[in-house]
């Protein structure tokens, strides 16, 4: 290898070196962070304490605005998994005409900003007098997410072997039994990635959940919007170490599922 | 109760035809669901940039271009839109450097270093992305900010340094929450490559320097501009970052979105504002797809 060839290895690993360390250090220092016993955020985080934790359940509040999101979050998971599972089974093995162009509608949402879905909604909502509240972030939520579902599943469908289906009926299977030894067995995998996927989205975007939540009832992300911006106690860290272990628990889901090699944006 | 197994039967098979033969049956209910609540909304936002509200009444008789001419005519927009572009190609830019390494390190490394690359790369992707923001606000932050706080502990500064508040914090902030979008294309398009045609080209005598940008880089050419459009977009308009590292007097074309509709409740101007920054988004990432097949067609020339 000659001198060029030596600076260029060591150049790509060290900035391949920065943008992992870039990429995990910020998350490790706000759960550092979380342990701390002081009243306010310091580095060093001196002692280690829980303390910090269990003052969110002594905010209602919190409590509260955490529940409204799991349940915006489950609502969410289920419609796009009820709507998106079928299309994907018709965009995949369906031959009907303008296909690709329906394909490119349903995914369409997902090339928009959540800001642009949360607004549209809004203004739509407020011309016929409908007014913010948890139905319409489920609403925005499921039309932001349902191009993940649907995407996972077609990718999962493409790779499914649709003979084992005539396989099984000609052996004598029942059709019910085909269908839920064979074909939904095979589709389990996409489906539980694009749900966990889906969930968590919905769980916490904020840039949705900000136009079309209602002031009374909001969820976590929009209450941790404000606390970030007003409240400079570790208890913000808290809950955000709480939101990292969440998405640590999703990720082994998506692994187990489907590997997370096979996850595309 | 064979006819009744028979009947459950017949009402999976219809199902069952349904799902599996169908034609476009099944997609329906997606395409009826996104019609009302994507596409009609859509409609509607577009629409109240163009005529007058007033106290929450629309008046459709009043449509005119009035709310777009003033808003470009202005000249603190076009100021408010440039900063929009040059944050977003600026931290799309530094995105590109520091993804491609990864990307291209995972496809060379171990099943156990990939496993890490992709821990790392995917984990931030389902961790909010306000939550990632807060911990640039907690790490930039002042006296107790964690790189003031080392700084001062070293005894390198006397006085805190103001990182937040700037474009340094802004740019830092977007690149490192946009990374895994980068990086993620990438991987994609770099595993697929046929290995076969460096290992000619080193054979050959060609040196790795110059295999990489003459065989590698054009191989991840799509990869490259699906992952720089993507960022892009996201860049362009993201708000929260802005909003959190900027500061209150940090604007963006999509800050200015949100502050028209959410607290200062001028919808009109709202509405024109989002539609500006979603056309102008669509115009640049159909402009970076356009120059990259331009890029990849020259690239066919020379070789």
């Amino acid at each position: 290898m000659s001198f060029n060839d030596k600076l260029g290895k060591f150049l790509l690993i060290a900035l391949a070196g920065f943008s992992l360390l870039m990429l995990i250090v910020p998350s490790a220092i706000i759960v550092a962070i979380s342990f701390t016993e002081k009243a306010y955020i310091g580095f060093p985080p001196s002692g280690f304490s829980l303390k910090w934790y269990s003052e969110i359940l002594n905010k209602q509040q919190l409590i509260d605005s955490a529940v409204t999101s799991l349940w915006i979050a489950f609502v969410t998971t289920v419609l796009s998994i009820l709507i998106g599972i079928p299309a994907a089974f018709s965009l995949v093995r369906g031959r009907f005409l303008g296909r690709s162009v329906v394909t490119a509608f349903v995914v369409a949402p997902q090339m928009l900003p959540g800001m642009v879905i949360g607004i549209a909604l809004l203004f739509f909502g407020a011309y016929f007098g409908i007014y913010q509240s948890n139905t319409m972030v489920i609403i925005a939520m499921t039309v932001f997410c349902l191009p993940f579902a649907i995407r996972v599943a077609m990718a999962r469908l493409s790779i499914m072997d649709s003979t084992l289906d005539e396989a099984s009926a000609s052996l004598g299977s029942s059709r019910l039994g085909t269908f839920f030894r064979i074909t939904i067995p095979q589709m389990l995998p996409g489906i539980v990635a694009g749900g966990a996927f889906v969930f968590i989205e919905a769980f916490d975007n904020i840039t949705v959940a900000l136009f079309t939540a209602s002031p009374r009832n909001r969820p976590l992300s929009v209450e941790l919007y404000n606390l970030v911006q007003f409240d400079s106690s570790p208890i913000v860290a808290a809950i955000s170490s709480l939101e990292i272990l969440f998405a640590f628990l999703m990720m082994l889901v998506l692994a187990r599922s489907i590997g997370l090699d096979k996850l595309r944006v | 109760m064979n006819a009744h197994n028979n009947l459950i039967d017949s009402i999976f098979e219809i199902l069952r035809n349904i799902i599996l033969r169908g034609g476009i049956g099944p997609v329906i209910p997606a395409i009826i669901f996104l019609f009302f609540f994507f596409a009609m909304p859509l409609v509607v936002l577009c629409a109240f940039g163009f005529v007058s509200i007033d106290r929450g009444v629309v008046d459709w008789t009043s449509i005119s271009l009035d709310h777009l001419t003033s808003t470009i005519k202005d000249s603190l927009f076009w100021h408010i839109w440039w900063r929009s572009f040059w944050v977003g190609t600026v931290s799309t830019i530094f995105c590109l450097c520091l993804g491609y390494p990864v990307a291209y390190i995972y496809t060379l490394a171990g099943r156990g270093w990939q496993i890490l690359i992709l821990v790392a790369t995917i984990s931030p992707l389902l961790t909010s992305a306000l939550v990632r923001t807060y911990a640039w606000m907690v790490i930039l932050g002042g006296r107790r900010g964690v790189v003031n706080s080392i700084l001062l502990d070293l005894d390198l500064i006397d006085r805190p340094i103001r990182f937040l508040y700037s474009d340094f914090s802004v740019i830092l902030g977007m690149t490192q929450i946009h990374l895994p979008f980068m990086i993620l294309p990438l991987i994609t398009v770099l595993s697929a490559r046929d290995l076969s045609l460096e290992q000619a080209s080193l054979n050959l005598g060609a040196s790795r320097l110059i295999t990489f940008f003459k065989i590698i880089v054009p191989i991840s050419l799509p990869g490259v501009i699906a992952g720089f459009a993507l960022v892009f977009a996201i860049s362009y308009t993201n708000f929260i970052v802005p909003q959190l590292l900027g500061g209150g007097n940090y604007t963006t074309l999509a800050v200015q979105v949100y502050e028209f509709i959410v607290v200062i409740l001028d919808w009109n101007k709202g509405a024109i504002l989002a539609f500006l920054l979603l056309t102008s988004c669509f115009s640049f990432v159909l402009g970076i797809n356009y120059l990259g097949n331009w890029a990849m067609k020259w690239k066919e020339v020379t070789r």
